[in-house]
């Protein structure tokens, strides 16, 4: 390809979505009505409510206790995967099923297992024994509400972790656990000194892309919660959509999704220096 | 001979080749010889054969014209970001569906319709006065009143006849009976959650008591009031010792399975779980019943979602438009389509209310009268870019939540007054006066 064409599709892909995005942002701009320049008047507006402010504090949490499960749940899996096993291909392709079917049709189901009157996990936690009777509001509650897309986002996610971790376990030569053999380590040991150390740079690539997605979420959340009960589960995109597109204010709508880009830049950033060290 | 060749007549005769070429192998005649296309945007109708009769009218408007017609039916949630892309493209459909502010929003990308709604107002007995509150703008009428669906008290008959209980005319008797019917095993249900249902409800309560968001001028907030606080107080009430917490989850749809499970015995929707139950054979169809919408000291009052038809005014087919939205009012037509919606869609002109389809079901029967009382969300300011954001960010089921979940309702009003003078600041610059 040559390099007027490349450039051609950065320019058209990514600048001038990006730079229309940051122009938005700066202007008084709603559907239907010719926006004008207002500076930074978006941002402030947006710090200065509430429910912004509430949607940082899910966006961190959110993030940061998926990323971590799928990370310590990925690293479990792929060595699952790794064991000789039977119909061992179809065991792997398998666990890829939650990655491939679309997220909408996915957490739709989800929506119905965690349906306030037809939930299928409530009806078995209950018949188990595990609680009484009508057991969690999971979507009507704050913390179970977080609860649910964050165990929906980690079903969701996992694969992708697991399929890409067992890639790196597959090229870590066997001759380096005989080795740890020798020197006395066990399976603990072998894993701390030998798989976790060669995993790193590709745990990293993983976990940065996987911040990134995590971060950006919004299908999980706009079929489960729309951002309820009481924005405690809104995110970054799901705010953003229901003010800018839904709400018709594009400037602000595209001031709340643009506080992501440096943070994400920060995560990255942080991240990629990791990788380049190691 | 080769110098008769020159290159532009090698590029017409190899242009004319190649576009006749095109048009064999896709199939279809030349631009030239094409019919004139009129397109029409809308939203999947919640009883399918009402899009199947929309489209059939759209054909025999086709025939009788000499074009065609295009009916395209998306996800209502999408039609946000259809119509915003349209506008900023300038490009797209010619008819638009609009709901709620719609008309407000895009004032200065619709066409004007007063000559339309002149001469079908005069034909039908005139518009309901919720047509000039939710299509009447500072400069003009921006689009069509077309359909309109009534949010009422659908409740399970048999429910309230074991508790020895009449179908309640105000929002008190509701929480007087809710209390009765909750201790029976069969609570009632308003969704106060993220989802349309809840700021339905919520308006229509609101105004029924006497209160509301924003004053007259659409800019004076006027949520944090004693009205509105008796409002929430009375949700408190209702939510303690009427219903189930699962109402702080709801989407649209909890609410009709909670009555068609037999669990529930109230909710404040539109008749569709009685329709679904009819269609579906459920045996609890015998046992649902309507009544209209409660009211209050304030008056009868309920909240709905207008929808209308608009025009882009960069439509090449805008006389046509307008013809075609004259056919769909056709006496014959509009019956049509309100039989295949089975009675869900609701006529904004007063001579369609004569349907035989009200008193073909004395389920129905109250329908008609709905629209003395309803509103576009928002009134009595009109439904401005705020009242979309008030809207569309649920600040108002919020403030009930947050209520609910221990927040002092003072605190909770005045967190709803802040979030409805932001959305204020927010508001789009109108044409002429407001």
């Amino acid at each position: 390809m040559a390099v007027g064409q490349r450039l051609l599709l950065i320019v058209g892909l990514v600048a001038y979505p990006f730079a229309m995005a940051i122009y938005f942002s700066l202007s008084d701009y709603w559907v239907g009505s010719p926006g004008r320049f207002i500076g930074l008047q978006n941002f402030r507006d947006v710090l200065g409510n509430e429910i912004f402010r509430q949607t940082v504090q899910n966006s961190f949490v959110f993030a940061g206790i998926a990323v971590a499960l799928k990370t310590v749940l990925g690293i479990w899996l792929a060595m699952l995967l790794f064991r000789p096993l039977r119909f061992k291909r179809l065991v792997r392709a398998a666990v890829l099923l939650p990655w491939v079917i679309p997220t909408a049709l996915s957490t739709l189901a989800w929506g119905w297992m965690f349906d306030s009157l037809y939930s299928v996990v409530n009806w078995t936690a209950i018949h188990l024994g595990i609680v009484s009777p009508p057991g969690p509001n999971w979507l009507g509650m704050p913390a179970y509400a977080m609860t649910a897309v964050i165990t929906v986002n980690v079903w969701r996610g996992l694969p992708f972790f697991a399929i890409t971790v067992l890639a790196g376990l597959v090229s870590i030569p066997r001759e380096y656990y005989e080795a740890a053999e020798v020197d006395g380590a066990g399976s603990w040991g072998g894993f701390r000194h030998v798989t976790l150390p060669l995993l790193k740079p590709v745990l990293a690539v993983v976990v940065l892309f996987s911040t990134i997605f995590t971060f950006s979420d919004f299908n999980i959340v706009q079929v489960l919660t729309r951002g309820g009960p009481v924005n405690t589960t809104h995110l970054f995109a799901t705010l953003a959509y229901q003010v800018g597109l839904s709400g018709g204010n594009l400037g602000q709508g595209a001031a709340i999704s643009l506080f992501l880009f440096p943070m994400l830049a920060a995560i990255v950033f942080v991240q990629l220096r990791y990788i380049r060290r190691e | 001979m080769s110098a008769a060749i020159t290159r532009r007549r090698f590029l017409k005769g190899s242009g004319i080749a190649l576009a006749s070429a095109s048009a064999v192998a896709l199939e279809r005649p030349p631009a030239i010889a094409q019919k004139r296309e009129l397109t029409l945007l809308t939203f999947n109708h919640f009883v399918p054969a009402s899009d199947d009769e929309l489209r059939r009218q759209g054909e025999a408007f086709a025939k009788q014209a000499g074009v065609t017609v295009r009916v395209d039916a998306i996800q209502a949630p999408q039609l946000f970001a259809k119509r915003a892309a349209q506008v900023a493209s300038q490009s797209g459909h010619d008819l638009i569906v609009t709901t709620a502010a719609d008309p407000f929003l895009y004032e200065q990308h619709l066409v004007d319709m007063g000559d339309l709604v002149d001469h079908l107002g005069g034909r039908y007995g005139g518009w309901y006065p919720f047509a000039r509150e939710t299509c009447l703008t500072a400069s003009g009428w921006r689009a069509v009143p077309w359909f309109w669906v009534a949010f009422v008290g659908s409740y399970n008959e048999a429910q309230f006849k074991k508790a020895g209980l009449q179908p309640p005319k105000t929002w008190d008797d509701l929480l007087k009976a809710g209390k009765i019917l909750k201790k029976q095993g069969n609570p009632v249900g308003i969704a106060i959650s993220h989802c349309t249902d809840a700021n339905i409800t919520f308006w229509s309560v609101l105004w029924c008591n006497g209160g509301r968001v924003l004053e007259t001028d659409g800019k004076t907030p006027a949520i944090n009031s004693d009205k509105a606080a008796q409002v929430v107080e009375w949700y408190k009430e209702l939510y303690r010792d009427a219903m189930e917490p699962e109402v702080l989850s709801w989407d649209n749809a909890s609410n009709n399975r909670f009555l068609l499970s037999g669990k529930g015995s109230w909710i404040h929707n539109p008749i569709s779980p009685y329709v679904a139950a009819v269609e579906k054979k459920l045996p609890i169809a015998d046992e649902i019943n309507h009544h209209n919408s409660p009211g209050g000291p304030g008056g009868i009052h309920s909240a709905t979602g207008v929808n209308s038809l608009g025009i882009w005014k960069f439509s090449k087919n805008i006389a046509l438009a307008k013809d075609f939205i004259k056919f769909l009012f056709l006496k014959e037509n509009y019956n049509a389509f309100i039989a295949a919606g089975s009675a869900f869609n609701q006529p904004p002109v007063k001579q369609f209310g004569e349907h035989p389809i009200w008193a073909s079901n004395p389920k129905y029967a109250m329908l008609p009268k709905e629209a003395e009382y309803v509103h576009e969300q928002g009134w009595p300011a009109k439904p401005n870019a705020a009242v979309q954001l008030i809207v569309v960010n649920f600040i108002l089921p919020d403030i009930v939540a947050k209520a609910i979940n221990g927040m002092p309702t003072k605190r909770a009003l005045a967190w709803g007054e802040d979030q409805v003078k932001l959305a204020v600041q927010g508001k789009l610059e109108t044409k002429g006066k407001s």
